[in-house]
């Protein structure tokens, strides 16, 4: 089915976007529109205007700077999968955008896009909270920083204004004992997950856990943290047994719904067990020493 | 706004301008105004990729992206294999692989096909089994089983692999979206393992997990 007619405007800069999302009624961003031009198509979404920031070049970017690593409103999930940069110091990021989607979609579709579609199956929404992540957004009065745990609202749904552009979302970059991981449950390539786990993990110089961020994804209304499970990890040794516990507190603050692919007590079971991979990755790419231990 | 505007569009090498509501898809621009059918439509939400061509190289699914985001792009579609150097004015390897390995039943899915597996000979000339299935994984086939396709690209990459051998590398140099340098040095010779375009080493593996795992935090490895 084809999209509803709609105005159609080609911003290059950011200031052009932002006067044009300020002074136009309702607008709709198009970025890497994966999930919007089906939408549009079958008319689940009807704007009279759409916004297409693709040429918007200063917003196409993947780097590091002022203790952040950055990505652009343009950065693309196939360009986090081909950085180097990438491979060598974020762990969750490397393990996430090879898991979205297909090659052609990952080739079109936004890091930055896919969080502000809010989609509670989405991935990178649970890997910015574990990292506390933050979104840059540009708006009538200028920028704003939101947390990621203050930005997801409702499926679909988030404090970005109706005015604002995101143009960055970031984390910040890896202390020195750092190490971080995503898994994530489909039942085939290019499926949302059924369930998925993201986790980072910061050791002292004691290898005690400093701090311990986890982000759960497809199993709540939201992309959703497990505070309980965080608070569990802060101030141990990493070990099985920390895990294992901290995966029952994630399994018990996740709230997924039954449906096609899985119960919601077989849900709960995949977040524990995700949770406690992730953990285990995570601390091992931080230094700690993995040791395998027959029973 | 809601007017057409005129977008310029190189497809297979020609230079067209035609003329677009915004709304307009990639797809039905290449199809309707361009009259290029061989580019198929098979779903309305982006999973089947029969719609997939290469936009600048890069294989996307033109069910997914509206023409006007495509202007002034190079997009290469099924069409346009028979003119690549590589298909030496016949088929080229990957249809001919198509072809002898029995990669189609009905062909709905072969544009689609043959342009991620285009797309990834491009960038990895020697693909293992499981990066060629990785490659297509945005494009369902109803009739094969992804086994004799699979077989197909494995065709043509010992096909142009064989011809590079033979012409030091003059044909794969002159497939258009691999820089001379990358054709001419030979990926076969090179002697070593995953290099030369070969898989990213990949960590994350869990074949421990039925082992109890135990973490000594604070030690260097």
């Amino acid at each position: 089915m084809k999209s509803a007619p709609f105005e159609h405007y080609e911003p290059t800069t950011t200031n052009e976007a932002t006067s044009l999302l300020e002074s136009l009624d309702d607008p709709t961003i198009l970025a890497g529109g994966q999930s919007l031009v089906p939408m549009l198509r079958f008319r689940l979404a009807n704007p009279d205007v759409v916004v297409d920031i693709n040429g918007i070049d200063s917003l196409d970017y993947l780097r590091e700077e002022d203790g952040y690593l950055k990505l652009g409103a343009l950065a693309r999930h196939a360009d986090v999968e081909d950085s180097d940069l990438i491979d060598e110091r974020y762990g969750s990021f490397a393990d996430t955008a090879p898991l979205v989607a297909d090659p052609q979609i990952r080739n079109r579709g936004t890091v930055a896009g896919s969080v502000a579609q809010a989609d509670p199956k989405g991935d990178w929404g649970s890997v910015l909270l574990a990292h506390e992540g933050e979104i840059v957004a540009e708006g009538p009065d200028g920028e704003r920083v939101i947390p990621a745990d203050e930005f997801f609202l409702l499926p679909y749904d988030t404090t970005l204004g109706e005015d604002e552009l995101i143009t960055e979302v970031r984390i910040p970059t890896p202390e020195p004992r750092e190490g971080s991981a995503y898994h994530k449950l489909k039942r085939k390539t290019g499926d949302y997950a059924m369930a998925g786990v993201g986790a980072r993990l910061v050791l002292d110089d004691d290898g005690r856990i400093e701090t311990a961020g986890i982000g759960m994804t497809a199993v709540d209304i939201t992309n959703a943290q497990a505070t309980d499970a965080e608070q569990h990890l802060e101030g141990e040794r990493p070990s099985a047994d920390l895990f294992e516990t901290a995966g029952e507190l994630a399994a018990e603050a996740s709230n997924p719904e039954s449906d096609e692919h899985g119960g919601a007590d077989y849900k709960e079971r995949m977040v524990d067990v995700l949770a406690q991979r992730a953990l285990g990755d995570a601390a091992e790419r931080a230094g700690a020493v993995r040791r395998k231990v027959t029973q | 706004m809601t007017d057409e505007t005129e977008i310029t569009l190189t497809v297979n090498g020609t230079e067209h301008t035609v003329e677009v509501e915004p709304r307009r898809l990639l797809v039905h621009a290449i199809r309707e105004d361009l009259d290029l059918t061989g580019t198929h439509i098979g779903c309305d939400t982006g999973n089947c990729g029969a719609c997939t061509v290469l936009k600048d190289g890069e294989p996307i699914k033109s069910c997914l992206m509206f023409a006007t985001q495509a202007d002034g792009a190079e997009i290469l579609t099924v069409e346009g294999m028979e003119d690549l150097p590589a298909a030496d004015d016949d088929l080229h390897p990957l249809q001919e692989g198509f072809r002898e390995e029995h990669g189609l039943q009905c062909g709905y899915c072969t544009p689609g096909m043959l342009m991620a597996g285009k797309a990834l000979l491009d960038e990895n000339p020697e693909p293992e089994e499981d990066e060629i299935r990785e490659a297509i994984s945005g494009n369902l086939c109803r009739c094969t089983g992804y086994q004799n396709i699979v077989r197909s690209i494995e065709y043509a990459a010992d096909e142009l692999d064989a011809r590079a051998a033979t012409d030091g590398g003059a044909v794969a140099a002159a497939d258009g979206e691999r820089s001379a340098d990358a054709g001419g040095e030979a990926d076969t010779f090179c002697g070593l393992e995953d290099c030369c375009g070969g898989p990213d080493a990949s960590g994350g593996d869990h074949a421990g997990d039925q082992f109890e795992r135990e973490y000594l935090g604070g030690e260097e490895t």
